[in-house]
C-alpha cells in the first residue's frame, strides 16, 4: 500500500523520533550513576544517599497512598457512573437536559489542570476557614485526584458496555435476575477488564500529575513529585533527584510492559480458545 | 386496558430513572461538588476587590480585569498581552511540531506488521506515563549548558557561551511538544487505521503521486483525527504550568505561571481569577472553533457518550 521509497523515508524519520523520546529519560538514568564528591567514574553513590533519606521514603509512602486510595475510590464511582449512563439513560432523550451528564463528565478532562488545581485550592481554603474541615493535606489531594480520575474510569467502562450485545441484558432478565443480581453476576464479570483498566489508568494519572497535587497539597503532605520539584527549586538537579527520577521511570516502564504482555497473552489465549470452539 | 399499560410503562420508566440516579448520581455529584462548584467560586472571585493580603473582599469591582488589560497605578503596561500572545505562539508551535511529526510516525507504525503495531504505539505513549516533573527536568538536563546539545548550539552561535538552550523559549516549545506528542499521535492513529486505501489507489490510477496524492486522498480521511489531536495538544499546552516554570525562565513566561504567581508568590486572588477567565475564554474559543470546523469538514465521529 505504501511504496517502498516512502517506507524508507518513514523509517528514517520515525526511528530518530523514537530515540529522541527516550534520550532525556536515559540521560536522567545516566546522571543518577554519578560518582561521590571528589571522585570520578560511575557509582551507586546517589542511590546509597537515597536509602538514608527518610523524607524520600515518607514522600514515596504518601504518593502510594494517594495513588491507590484515589484510584480505588474513582474506580467504584466511575464504574457505577459508566454503567448507569450506558444502561439507564433514555436513548432517545433530546434537549438540553439529556446532554448534562456528558458535559459534567467531560469538564474534568477538558479543564486545564492549572485552573483545576487553583479552583480546588480556593474551594478547600474557604471550606476549611468556614467549617474547620478539609484542611489542605493528603485528604484534599485524594479528593482532587478522585475528581480527575472518575471521568476516565467512567468512559472506559462505558466504552466496554456499549460494545456489548444488548440482548445479554434481556437474557439475564429472562432468567429472573433483578437489578442487583444482574449487576453482580453479569455486569461485573463482563466489565472486569475495563474496571481493572480503569483502576490502572487512575493510578497512572495520579502518578503523572503534578500541577493539581501541587495546589491541593498542604505543608505536611509532600509527595514524591512535589519533593522533586522543591528540591530542584532549592538546589538544582542533584544526583539524588536523578536517582529518584530513574526509579520512577523504571517502575512505570516495567509495569507498562508487564501489563501490556499479560493482556496480549490473555487476548491471544482467548482468540485461540474461540477458534477451538468453532472447530 | 390502555390506561393500565400506560401506568406500567410509567412505573418502568420511573424505575429506570431511579436506577440512573442511584448508579450515576454519586459520580456526577462528586464532580459537581468538587470541580464545578469550586471553579464557579474561582470565577466569582474575579469580580471582588483584593485586600492587602490579596484575598477577595467586598465591594465588587472590575479592577482585576483592568489589571489583566495592563492598567495599574503606574499606567498601562503591555506585559500581560505579550505573555498571552507568547503563550499562544509557544503552544501553537508545539502543536504544529507534534502534527508534523505525527504523520510520519503514524504511517510508519501502520507500515509495520499488525502484530507489533501495539508495541510501537506503546513506546510512543510510555514516556507520557512518567511524572511530568521528571519528564521536564530531564529536558533541563538535556538542553542545559553542560549537555552536548548546547555545545552544538555554541558552535553554531545559536546561544551565547556559558548559556544553555534551557531555560528559554526553544526549551519551552520543545518541552511542550515532547509532553503532548502522544495526545496527537493516538487520535491520528485511530483515524489512519480506518483509512480507505482504495481511494489512494484510485488517486494513483489518476496519476497523482507524492504530496499531491497524500493531500487529496490521505489527508481528508485523517482530518478528524488531526483535529482532535490539535485540541488535545493545544489546550493543555496553552495552559501548561510545569514546562514554562522549569524550562522557561523569565523570558519565556507563559500565562500559566502568571496565574499561579497570583496564588503563591505574590497573592492577588481576584487578579489571578480574572486571568483564569481570560485563559478559559481562549480555551473555550479554541474548542468551539474546532468543533465548528470539524462539523463543516464532515468528520463528526467523536462524542463517545
Amino acid at each position: 500500500m505504501i511504496p517502498r521509497g516512502v517506507r524508507y523515508a518513514l523509517s528514517g524519520i520515525s526511528w530518530p523520533v523514537y530515540a529522541l523520546l527516550y534520550t532525556p529519560l536515559a540521560l536522567v538514568a545516566y546522571y543518577s550513576f554519578s560518582p561521590a564528591p571528589n571522585q570520578t567514574g560511575h557509582s551507586l553513590y546517589a542511590y546509597g544517599q537515597l536509602m538514608h533519606d527518610a523524607a524520600v521514603f515518607t514522600a514515596l509512602r504518601r504518593s502510594l497512598i494517594l495513588a491507590l486510595g484515589s484510584a480505588a475510590t474513582s474506580t467504584a464511582l466511575g464504574t457505577l457512573l459508566g454503567y448507569g449512563l450506558c444502561r439507564f439513560r433514555a436513548r432517545n432523550a433530546t434537549g438540553v437536559l439529556a446532554n448534562i451528564p456528558s458535559l459534567i463528565i467531560y469538564t474534568p478532562i477538558i479543564m486545564p489542570s492549572l485552573v483545576f488545581g487553583i479552583s480546588e485550592l480556593i474551594f478547600f481554603n474557604f471550606v476549611h476557614s468556614a467549617t474547620g474541615f478539609l484542611g489542605a493535606g493528603l485528604q484534599t489531594m485524594i479528593i482532587a485526584h478522585i475528581t480527575f480520575q472518575v471521568p476516565y474510569v467512567a468512559l472506559t467502562v462505558y466504552a466496554r458496555l456499549a460494545g456489548l450485545d444488548p440482548y445479554l441484558f434481556d437474557a439475564a432478565q429472562d432468567l429472573y435476575a433483578d437489578g442487583i443480581k444482574s449487576f453482580l453476576y453479569l455486569i461485573i464479570p463482563v466489565v472486569q477488564p475495563a474496571i481493572i483498566g480503569g483502576f490502572l489508568l487512575g493510578i497512572t494519572l495520579s502518578i503523572d500529575d503534578f500541577t493539581i497535587s501541587f495546589f491541593t497539597a498542604g505543608p505536611g503532605s509532600v509527595t514524591l513529585p512535589i519533593y522533586i520539584y522543591s528540591a530542584i527549586a532549592r538546589k538544582g538537579i542533584t544526583p539524588e533527584v536523578n536517582a529518584i527520577g530513574t526509579l520512577m521511570i523504571g517502575t512505570i516502564v516495567v509495569l507498562a510492559l508487564v501489563h501490556f504482555f499479560i493482556t496480549r497473552h490473555r487476548e491471544r489465549a482467548g482468540q485461540f480458545a474461540a477458534r477451538g470452539n468453532i472447530a | 386496558m390502555s390506561a393500565a399499560v400506560k401506568t406500567e410503562q410509567e412505573i418502568e420508566s420511573g424505575r429506570q430513572r431511579l436506577r440512573l440516579w442511584v448508579t450515576s448520581g454519586p459520580g456526577l455529584v462528586w464532580i459537581m461538588l468538587f470541580l464545578l462548584l469550586p471553579s464557579a467560586v474561582l470565577l466569582g472571585i474575579a469580580f471582588f476587590s483584593a485586600d492587602d493580603y490579596g484575598s477577595p473582599v467586598l465591594p465588587l469591582s472590575v479592577q482585576p480585569f483592568q489589571q489583566v488589560a495592563g492598567y495599574s497605578l503606574l499606567g498601562w503596561d503591555p506585559g500581560n498581552i505579550i505573555i498571552v500572545l507568547r503563550s499562544l505562539e509557544q503552544a501553537g508551535i508545539a502543536t504544529l511540531v507534534s502534527a508534523l511529526l505525527s504523520y510520519p510516525l503514524v504511517f510508519f507504525i501502520l507500515s509495520r506488521p499488525a502484530s507489533i503495531r501495539p508495541l510501537l504505539l506503546l513506546f510512543i505513549v510510555l514516556p507520557s506515563w512518567t511524572n511530568q516533573v521528571v519528564r521536564t527536568y530531564a529536558w533541563m538536563e538535556l538542553l542545559g549548558p553542560a549537555a552536548p546539545v548546547s555545545w552544538v548550539a555554541h558552535i553554531l552561535h545559536a546561544v551565547p557561551p556559558d548559556l544553555g538552550l534551557a531555560p528559554g523559549r526553544f526549551a519551552v516549545t520543545t518541552g511542550l511538544a515532547y509532553n503532548y506528542l502522544p495526545y496527537m499521535i493516538v487520535p491520528l492513529y485511530a483515524s489512519a487505521e480506518k483509512l480507505d486505501w482504495t481511494l489512494v489507489e484510485a488517486g494513483r490510477d489518476l496519476y497523482a503521486a507524492g504530496l499531491r496524492l497524500f493531500w487529496h486522498t490521505v489527508f481528508p480521511q485523517t482530518l478528524p483525527g488531526l483535529l482532535s489531536g490539535i485540541i488535545f495538544v493545544a489546550i493543555p499546552a496553552f495552559g501548561d504550568y510545569v514546562v514554562p516554570q522549569l524550562l522557561g525562565g523569565d523570558k519565556a513566561l507563559m500565562i500559566g505561571s502568571l496565574i499561579a504567581n497570583q496564588f503563591t508568590e505574590t497573592p492577588d486572588w481576584p487578579y489571578g481569577a480574572a486571568l483564569t477567565i481570560i485563559m478559559l475564554v481562549f480555551t473555550g474559543l479554541g474548542l468551539v472553533g474546532f468543533r465548528v470546523l470539524t462539523r463543516k469538514l464532515g468528520g463528526a465521529e467523536e462524542a463517545t457518550i
